[in-house]
């Protein structure tokens, strides 16, 4: 690890830096200021430099379904990252002490639940549901979130174990302590940083999850991004409405990742590289 | 027993009940699934004909129809368009912007956060974000266009211009992961590296191609195959810009199977589509593990 101290960023660097953000960003924020236009302003060419922001695509929002549908993706999200978190944390410490050969298959097996398309996993469920009458419920959308969020926390949560010195252990071990003991007063207060950051990244896979809600829900357990594009579909072009509901489904995402970032990239590459 | 053999046997009990329900819990809702699929992909099982779930009268029917399905085989080849040219372009894209990034400064590592952004909005939010870039009336892009002159056809229902619309759109969003990927190994790379190089001379697009290239490469190759995997799933901006259309120009093998399953309910025939996507990305999987496993601890 070493900073390139020789080379210091010049003026000309920095520029380009910030044009290249603009650039990059730009789509996302002419979605976000199309949240607060009327759909009049929205059709008006050149666009208006200085408008009134409005709330009224918000507020029509708030008034709608769409509530409904936004609190459905955080109660199936919410659920799912707990359980995977409740099964998933005790395994990964167990599997942090295994040095045994099936580590690597598991790390496999981990692997392909996270690279498999969706549409593997959507059709045997979509059947099952079908058979059982769990279509259209939050109950389905846990348990499927909880097909990749599981392997997800298994694969986070061993790096975060590893770090617990050994040492700590052993000298409860000494003193008469049981193992869940240990577990539950020594190492988890230990790892709680990184509980938390896999806590997120979960909530976070199954916000953003637009496939499985789109074949398993209709009306009932509709969540926001399948609501979004419904705006599309069957309640005309509402633009203003679309890109306030957009902005709404994103807010938790920015908030949050910007939190974790540090782990972005470790839990989308689970399971092939050490993170 | 000693003590010893007492704590051992008290610790394996522990892990047992540690591991057991995850194990179970993950085989029942992602092993049976999985089994499952296949099991369907041996049958002509149709929603709406009862009795067809459990006929495996000729279990390899669904296979030996594929070669000859034309949209099959044009869903492969739009899938291979559109994945070497999404991941080239991330790729090389990516190293750029990295090493652009790759200063000390407290300004760009503030900046960098914002990089990110494309890559954790929610995919449906990207795909809204260009169905209105790509929507003539309400376009910056067209106004642009139409500023300089210049009338832009409608991009996403071009044929000569539907996929590319969708590769501009997904290397957008997945830009910032193969940059955050190259970054990480920049900062790795010894400075005493480019500094014996300056000495002997070199140029900076000596020391990029000698010493910085060599350095990255395996990360250019292993973000690139993880992309690649990635890429077969492109689905929601599929399905909003341009429906796989138009006819079948952006009709990718996920999409096609998407189709077959839930809009014409070929149910048996679309899950022999998505065990051979499941074993193609099985394959590149493997590969990753591989490389994965040779340079462990890269990051």
């Amino acid at each position: 690890m070493s900073e390139p101290s020789a080379k210091r960023a010049g003026v000309g660097r920095h520029v380009a830096i910030a044009v290249t953000l603009v650039v990059l960003l730009l789509p996302f924020l002419w979605l976000l200021q199309m949240s607060f236009k009327t759909n009049d302003q929205i059709l008006q060419f050149p666009p208006p430099l200085i408008y009134t922001p409005t709330l009224s695509n918000y507020t029509s929002l708030w008034h709608s379904a769409f509530t409904d549908s936004f609190v459905n993706s955080l109660l199936s999200a919410s659920f799912s990252t707990a359980l995977a978190l409740l099964l998933g944390v005790p395994a990964a410490y167990a599997l942090s002490k295994w040095v045994g050969r099936g580590k690597h298959s598991l790390s496999f097996a981990i692997l392909l639940t996270r690279m498999a398309p969706p549409i593997a996993f959507t059709i045997p469920f979509f059947l099952f549901y079908r058979w059982i009458g769990l279509l259209d419920t939050v109950t389905g959308l846990v348990l499927v979130y909880t097909s990749f969020n599981l392997p997800l926390v298994v694969w986070m949560m061993q790096p975060f174990f590893e770090t617990v010195p050994p040492s700590l252990e052993e000298a409860a071990l000494v003193d008469g302590a049981r193992t869940h003991t240990i577990f539950t007063r020594i190492v988890l207060p230990m790892v709680a940083p990184g509980i938390a950051a896999t806590a997120i990244l979960c909530f976070l896979y199954a916000w953003n999850d637009f496939f499985f809600a789109l074949i398993l829900t209709r009306t009932n357990a509709r969540t926001a991004p399948v609501a979004v594009v419904n705006f599309m579909n069957y309640e005309g072009w509402e633009w203003g409405k679309i890109a306030a509901g957009g902005s709404l489904v994103m807010a938790p995402v920015l908030i949050f990742s910007l939190a974790v970032r540090r782990y972005l990239v470790s839990g989308l590459t689970a399971g092939a590289v050490k993170g | 027993m000693t003590e010893e053999g007492l704590l051992d046997a008290e610790r394996r009990r522990f892990n047992r009940l540690a591991l057991a329900p995850c194990l179970i819990v993950l085989f029942l809702i992602a092993g049976l699934p999985a089994i499952y699929l296949i099991v369907v992909s041996f049958t002509p099982f149709q929603l709406t004909e009862p009795g067809s779930a459990t006929d495996f009268s000729s279990p390899l029917r669904n296979y030996q129809l594929l070669p000859g399905d034309p949209r099959f085989v044009n869903s492969l080849w739009v899938q291979l368009k559109l994945s070497v040219w999404g991941v080239a372009f991330q790729v090389l894209l990516g190293m750029l912007l990295a090493l652009l990034l790759n200063v000390p400064s407290r300004f760009v590592e503030f900046a960098r956060t914002f990089f990110l952004i494309p890559m954790v909005l929610p995919p449906i939010v990207v795909a809204v974000i260009w169905k209105v870039l790509y929507t003539p009336d309400i376009s910056p892009l067209y106004y642009a266009a139409s500023l300089l002159h210049f009338s832009m056809p409608s991009l996403t229902s071009s044929v000569d211009f539907a996929l590319i619309s969708i590769i501009v759109a997904d290397t957008w969003e997945w830009l910032p992961f193969t940059f955050l990927m190259v970054l990480a190994a920049l900062q790795t790379i010894p400075e005493e590296f480019s500094e014996a190089a300056l000495v002997d001379g070199a140029n900076r697009l000596q020391i990029f191609w000698y010493v910085t290239l060599p350095f990255i490469a395996p990360i250019l190759l292993i973000s690139g195959m993880f992309r690649l995997i990635d890429s077969v799933k492109a689905f929601p901006l599929i399905f909003l810009l341009t429906s796989g259309g138009p006819g079948s120009v952006t009709e990718v093998t996920n999409y096609y199977a998407y189709l077959l399953a839930f809009d014409t309910n070929e149910i048996g025939y679309s899950s022999a589509v998505t065990v051979v996507m499941l074993l193609l990305v099985a394959a590149v999987s493997l590969g990753l593990v591989w490389m994965g496993s040779r340079r462990e601890g890269f990051a």
